[in-house]
């Protein structure tokens, strides 16, 4: 045994093609024999200032928007909680497998926002519920506001100081896939037994299946919904409109939006928005809380600009693809929240440092990948399994670039025409079901951040995607891009399955680009029960 | 008092030792996995629940809420 050799893996942990994390899982589970060694110091900073740190930061999340008590009614309540967010943990453990130094850290730090932006969700939701309050009717069930996820926050800026608003299905559904992807199946086969077919958008089936199973908080008298992505969400809008049975606004949201026409209805639709919601509160738009709001968010979006330089410019960016992509979305679609805030506070010493040091943050890069479309998010930390595997860097997403403006305040007329324009740029509308211009931005974007490869995500039950498919194969022979397609179908895991997304990566950087793993342990792995 | 001091250091540091045991060792993800999923999914999957399908579908319970702007 080389002693030497051993005492230098411990103190600075294995060198990245030395690690083998594959034989670390235990089979099927996905469960570790044991967590990573990163060395000393990234070990020992893992454990306090993200394990130990996210731990009692939950607690304290939960004491502080809500209680105990409230909580623990919660998880006995309703399954995407309780089944969903006590593995918590093991969610960042899978985003920063590998990460070292300024990566991990960084990347951690997205996570903790994610986390409390939850934590106060769902316990809002609980605050105010009905169902666990013995059916009363409190004074945070007439302050809260419900909405559809795919509704942006902002919209709700204006009663920001007297109410709050929480997404219907945003913590229900969506960030339930990312941390335990089994949660989901219940709600979709709960739509499908009572006669839909298997075909829709999951996402709609999911969204639809959490009412059918009466697994919704009723924390609010009224809700308003959207017909964003699509018309599955339409539908999903008609159940919800059944089984909540409830005043509701259906904001639209147009499907071609670059005719100034098409944006003089859709200004007129969120100022109906408005009336609605002061008839129902009884409370007047607030101008003043709407620009204050407004230009705080303006603030993410400026630092989150930073961001884009660093990472299109630099080798020094110090947030790996799945922190990005997910905080990203969560803050752009949830809206301005004091922990975004927080978290860019700490990022951006961690950033600048790796900046001024010219640091090679992911130092086994092969090539800087752009992914596309929308994502599993039953396997959004794919990308961090593809960088420890093969060296694909994924640098940016289409998710974190649709909402690139920030929000005019000088006057009335301006900030209406930027909010219309931000409600229309939604995720899964500008860049994909939102026309040809837009969806082919990818090679703006791909060259503005210097990438020389396409991760393309291929929702096998989007069918507006699915019309553009050959379109984009055409385009990358034209273009002669390097691109791999990786299919699913949003939260369903049981379509295509994670070691299936790995098999078409990795057959395609064998077979086309002649390459050989950095790590051979994680080319096959059987983790098909994890979370 | 500086009794005192070192038995809280000494527990200090066996409770931080127990700690590191659990993470690095996954025990919380193998507890969570093994006892305490099974055991909620167990309670999610025989609770008794509302048919939301015998709810009457009233469409026309509430206004059109159109508005002048």
């Amino acid at each position: 045994m080389d002693f030497k050799k051993a005492l230098k893996d411990f103190w600075y942990g294995k060198p990245h093609g030395e690690r083998r994390l594959g034989d670390n899982y235990l089979p099927k589970t996905g469960l570790y024999k044991h967590r990573e060694w990163r060395g000393v110091k990234d070990t020992f900073y893992y454990f306090n200032k993200i394990w130990l740190y996210n731990y009692i930061h939950m607690v304290m999340d939960v004491m502080k928007y809500g209680g105990l008590i409230n909580f623990a009614k919660g998880v006995w309540r309703y399954r995407w909680v309780g089944q969903t967010y006590l593995p918590v943990l093991h969610w960042f453990d899978r985003g920063m497998e590998g990460m070292r130094g300024p990566a991990m850290k960084a990347s951690a730090w997205h996570y903790r926002a994610m986390v409390n932006a939850t934590i106060y969700q769902f316990m809002t939701m609980f605050n105010a519920d009905t169902k666990l309050h013995g059916g009363k009717k409190n004074d945070d069930w007439y302050h809260t506001m419900a909405h559809k996820e795919t509704v942006w926050g902002g919209i709700f800026y204006p009663w920001s100081d007297k109410f709050k608003n929480v997404s219907l299905e945003m913590i229900p559904y969506f960030v339930t896939c990312h941390v335990n992807s089994h949660t989901v199946h219940n709600y979709i086969d709960a739509v499908q037994s009572i006669g839909l077919p298997g075909d829709p958008c999951p996402m709609c089936q999911a969204e639809s299946g959490l009412y059918v199973l009466d697994d919704i908080p009723d924390y609010s008298p009224f809700m308003i919904t959207c017909n964003e992505a699509c018309d599955g969400s339409v539908s999903t809008a008609v159940l919800q409109d059944w089984f909540n049975d409830k005043p509701l606004y259906a904001l639209a949201m147009p499907m071609q939006f670059d005719d100034p026409l098409v944006k003089k209805y859709c200004k007129r639709d969120i100022e109906e928005c408005w009336k609605f919601i002061e008839e129902q509160t009884g409370v007047p738009f607030n101008w003043d809380v709407m620009v204050e709001r407004l230009e705080s968010q303006n603030e993410l979006q400026k630092f989150e600009w930073e961001k884009w330089e660093v990472a299109a410019k630099t080798n020094s960016y110090p947030v790996n693809g799945v922190a990005q992509a997910l905080y990203r979305i969560y803050q752009s679609q949830f809206g301005d929240l004091p922990i975004w805030h927080f978290v860019d506070s700490k990022v951006r010493p961690i950033m600048e440092r790796c900046v001024r040091e010219k640091t090679n943050t992911f130092p086994n890069t092969r090539h800087r990948v752009i992914a596309w479309s929308c994502a599993p998010l039953y396997y959004s930390n794919w990308c961090t399994w593809a960088y420890n595997c093969w060296g694909l860097n994924v640098i940016i997403n289409m998710d974190s670039l649709m909402f690139d403006m920030t929000i005019r305040t000088d006057n009335y007329e301006n900030m209406l025409e930027d909010v219309a324009q931000y409600h229309m740029w939604a995720p899964m509308r500008r860049m994909a079901v939102g026309g040809m211009h837009h969806i082919f931005e990818l090679w703006e974007y791909m060259e503005r951040f210097n990438c020389d490869m396409v991760a393309m995500y291929d929702q096998l039950q989007c069918k507006g995607m699915q019309g553009v498919h050959g379109l984009f194969e055409d385009e990358f022979r034209d273009r002669n891009v390097p691109a791999f397609w990786i299919p699913h179908a949003l939260p369903d895991s049981r379509t295509v399955s994670r070691a299936e997304i790995r098999r078409l990566i990795s057959d395609y950087m064998t077979t086309v680009m002649h390459e050989e793993p950095l790590d051979p342990s994680l080319l096959e792995l059987d983790d098909d029960m994890t979370w | 008092m500086k009794k005192f001091l070192v038995k809280a250091l000494a527990l200090g540091g066996v409770a931080y030792a127990a700690l590191f045991a659990v993470f690095f060792f996954d025990l919380d993800g193998k507890l969570l996995f093994n006892v305490v999923e099974p055991f909620l999914k167990n309670h999610y999957d025989n609770m008794e629940r509302k048919d939301m399908l015998t709810m009457p579908y009233d469409m026309d319970k509430f206004p059109k809420y159109e508005y002048e702007v």
